[in-house]
């Protein structure tokens, strides 16, 4: 840096001659050929740089660390997040904190009020307190517009009026215009990012029907400024249209097309966006469209990229899939004609429209991949942020499509492309999909190398995928990777799903580890360690409000692997667990886990424990015939055991 | 003062008695800091738990164990030394104060261009949930008292025991 800006000092002549000076010494040293005379080194202009720039630079040589957590939480054993309840807690307490924190300075504004920064910082210092006394001029208003603080705008507008001040209509337009955007609601503070990043799935639950205060504000506002500018009409249809007052909105726009007033484009954009709140069948509602875009023709209006994923919006509402299949195709090629690169958005609208779940099978995903495949994306349109769930869910749901979900995700992670993956609902959905994708098509080994990647720190999977993943070891008999899965079951706190604990009970137990093999010596151990902890959880249990209570099946798989694991003792604890709660507990074992458990107990040389098994059985009507030859067989009995074994299969058994 | 010897006799009793008052006016006591501060007292049962940073006196700093204070403010023709030890204070007061009887270290504060970085070590006493809630308060409640972004450092320890280095 230093370097070039002398050099920029210097006279030119003198910088070129100098450069090439070195590079004939460099290359007459070297013995190479000597440089042409007239060899000519282009300095490039000096590039403007903004503040930010070396930050930027630097950013962008760190990318996600997949073995850390996420750096909102605190790099500390104790304080990272296991479970996707403790991601969500967590990050949502820091900025309760914070909130507080901000509480603190507004009740004791006394205390903030020294001045430490220059310049200084407004965050840093209490906001400005307005009230009924307060005095207040035009100009005031026209701050807290500029700064977006609708309900002091509001209250200091009242204010003005009380006091029978004049507001300049100019003034009115861009407070009817806050006041439209948010509906005179106080939005959610921007530096809530947490709040935002979590709450944005209940947000859009509620907002299918409308929303908009009619009468209110907004309203006499529009009243009160006259004449109408074209300005005027613009901010209220488009906040009717926001808030889904949409009859209204339409008429208004009727009555400026009366008036000859020129509208702008991204009024009709709003309007066409809930054309299927007007018109009830597909029909009507693309006559409607396309009325509204000859209208926006004549008045010379150039359509915009809001047009385009408006008309795809308002297209993908048709329930006639070939109507809206032909009528999206109609559309695009006319919006390339005008220049209109399409966004993100566009994709999704395109996705949802061709990709139905009761339509024929569309392959529209992998043209789209072709055209977008590598390339970066900024935020253009609300929309962007749901195409890539809706791509992933394509790709598993409509397609299960392995090679189009790795280059889904290959372009989620190209440039900044992560920042449009929505909030953590959309990114869970993603990864849910991926995930299960994956382990349905993929080998258990390349699975595995996936899911240590993304889990736990980008990803918790949800008890439903559990079941996927362990479906998948269950094919393909991979019992080495469930004590692995299992410990991540514990962490993430899925041990009170029935389902999932007799599914992990089932693989371990239907595939028997060959001890021979080196690699699976130590599987027999792992499994009984899996099964007493097992065992413990559903113990623990039952202090809890989640209560997972036994069942003779899954005491019985229980009882097999400690057996299988040489852990004689518990297996004959879990045993007398059986035998004495057996009218508590629904259900038997399965007759081999009392066999293996009879087996076990002869080499253990331990008779009262064989008999008791044998007992059991025959109390619950199991065939205890294979049984009783086994313990016949296995031991010398004495005396008491005999008439014991006697008395519960018969004296017949015993001569045959 | 070898060379007051070397003067005529009549200008030595002089000068002795010069200095003598010199010495009067700069120094009245004995000096204290050397002896005590950064110190801790052997207790008669020997049960006073020191963590590694207390059990090293002031004169191991930069040997044995670092400064608690990292900036530059007292540098040639630097800002603010007075303000940025005052500052200090408070913070360690707050932090102490915030994380009611958590704290069981020293409290870190590092200061990088704009920013003020926290650390200490604190106890699980608490769940984490309101830990969290805790370093975002902090934090915030911090920065807008210094007027800069600040950054909590936290590593947290099972018990107080983890951090006692010896008893004396």
């Amino acid at each position: 840096m230093y370097l070039s800006r002398q050099l920029r000092l210097l006279p030119k002549a003198s910088i070129g001659r100098s450069i090439t000076t070195s590079s004939t010494h460099y290359t007459t040293t070297t013995g190479a050929a000597v440089a042409p005379a007239g060899e000519h080194i282009e300095i490039p202009n000096r590039i403007e740089r903004s503040p930010t720039d070396i930050l930027k630079a630097l950013a962008s040589t760190v990318g996600r660390d997949h073995t850390a957590p996420h750096y909102k939480y605190h790099d500390d054993p104790f304080l990272i997040p296991m479970s996707n309840m403790a991601k969500r807690t967590y990050a949502m307490s820091k900025e309760a904190g914070r909130k507080a924190a901000k509480w603190i300075k507004e009740e004791h504004r006394e205390l903030f009020l020294h001045q430490e920064a220059q310049p200084a910082i407004e965050k840093f210092a209490p906001s400005m307190v307005y009230t009924e006394e307060s005095e207040v001029d035009e100009s005031s208003l026209g701050q807290l517009i500029e700064l977006g603080e609708l309900k002091d705008a509001v209250l200091v507008y009242n204010l003005l009026e009380q006091k029978g001040m004049a507001v300049s209509p100019e003034l009115k337009q861009s407070l009817l215009e806050l006041v439209c955007f948010h509906n005179n609601q106080d939005p959610l503070p921007e530096e809530y990012i947490e709040e935002r990043w979590f709450l944005q799935n209940n947000q859009r639950r509620e907002r299918h029907g409308k929303t908009w205060k009619d009468g209110d504000l907004a309203e006499k506002l529009y009243a009160e400024i006259e004449p109408k500018t074209p300005q005027t009409y613009a901010a209220l249809i488009r906040g009717m249209a926001k808030y889904l007052q949409c009859e209204r909105a339409y008429a208004l726009l009727q009555e400026a097309g009366e008036k000859q007033i020129q509208l702008d484009t991204n009024t009709f954009n709003s309007i066409i966006q809930i054309i299927s709140f007007l018109k009830d069948n597909a029909e009507q509602r693309w006559q409607l469209c396309t009325e509204l875009l000859q209208q926006m023709s004549q008045q010379k209006l150039r359509p915009n990229l809001g047009t385009l994923n408006a008309i795809l919006q308002c297209i993908s509402t048709f329930g006639n899939f070939k109507l809206a299949r032909s009528s999206a195709l109609k559309v695009l090629p006319e919006f390339k004609q005008l220049g209109v690169s399409p966004s993100l958005g566009t994709y999704y609208y395109l996705l949802i429209i061709f990709c139905r779940e009761r339509g024929p099978v569309s392959h529209v995903i992998v043209d789209i991949l072709n055209e977008i495949a590598g390339r970066e994306f900024t935020v253009e349109h609300p929309k962007d942020t749901y195409f890539f769930a809706t791509a992933m869910d394509v790709c598993r749901n409509h397609l299960n499509d392995k090679a189009l979900a790795k280059k889904v995700n290959e372009l989620l992670h190209t440039g900044n492309n992560y920042d449009l993956v929505g909030d953590s609902f959309k990114e869970s959905i993603y990864y849910r999909n991926y995930l299960a994708l994956l382990c349905q098509t993929e080998s258990i080994e390349d699975f595995m190398l996936t899911y240590d990647l993304l889990v736990p720190n980008i990803y918790i999977p949800e008890p439903g995928i559990m079941e996927e993943v362990l479906r998948t070891i269950e094919i393909n008999a991979a019992v080495e990777h469930v004590p692995r899965i299992w410990s991540d079951m514990v962490v993430f706190d899925h041990t009170h799903r029935e389902s999932l604990l007799l599914y992990v009970l089932r693989i371990m137990v239907d595939n028997r580890p060959n001890a021979e093999t080196p690699s699976q010596s130590q599987l027999p151990e792992q499994c009984a360690k899996v099964a007493l902890d097992m065992y413990n959880k559903i113990e623990e249990s039952v202090r809890r409000i989640k209560k997972v209570s036994f069942t003779g099946q899954m005491l019985g798989d229980i009882l097999t692997l400690l057996v299988r694991g040489d852990n004689y003792e518990k297996a004959s604890e879990v045993f007398s667990h059986i035998d004495k709660n057996q009218h508590r507990i629904p259900g038997t074992p399965a007759e081999s886990a009392l066999q293996e458990y009879v087996e076990a107990s002869i080499k253990e040389k331990s008779p009262s424990q064989a008999l008791a098994a044998l007992q059991y059985a025959v109390d619950n009507n199991m065939e205890s015939s294979v049984i009783a030859k086994r313990i016949h067989d296995g031991f010398t009995l004495n005396e008491a055991h005999l008439a014991k074994l006697k008395s519960l299969v018969g004296e017949s058994f015993l001569e045959k | 003062m070898n060379f007051l010897k070397k003067l005529p006799l009549q200008l030595a009793p002089m000068a002795l008695a010069e200095s003598q008052i010199c010495k009067s006016d700069l120094h009245t006591s004995a000096v204290c800091c050397r002896v005590q501060s950064g110190r801790y007292r052997i207790t008669t049962k020997r049960n006073r738990p020191l963590t590694y940073e207390m059990a090293n006196p002031p004169h191991f700093i930069a040997h044995r164990k670092s400064w608690n204070s990292w900036n530059t403010s007292t540098l040639l023709d630097s800002q603010r030394p007075a303000q940025t030890a005052v500052e200090d204070l408070f913070i360690r007061k707050f932090i102490t104060g915030t994380w009611h009887a958590l704290t069981c270290s020293e409290i870190i504060i590092k200061r990088q261009h704009n920013t003020i970085r926290i650390a200490s070590i604190i106890r699980q006493a608490i769940s984490p949930r309101k830990m969290y809630f805790l370093i975002g308060y902090t934090e915030e409640l911090l920065s807008y008292w210094m007027q800069c972004p600040v950054t909590l450092e936290l590593q947290t320890v099972a018990d107080k025991k983890d951090v006692v280095f010896k008893y004396i």
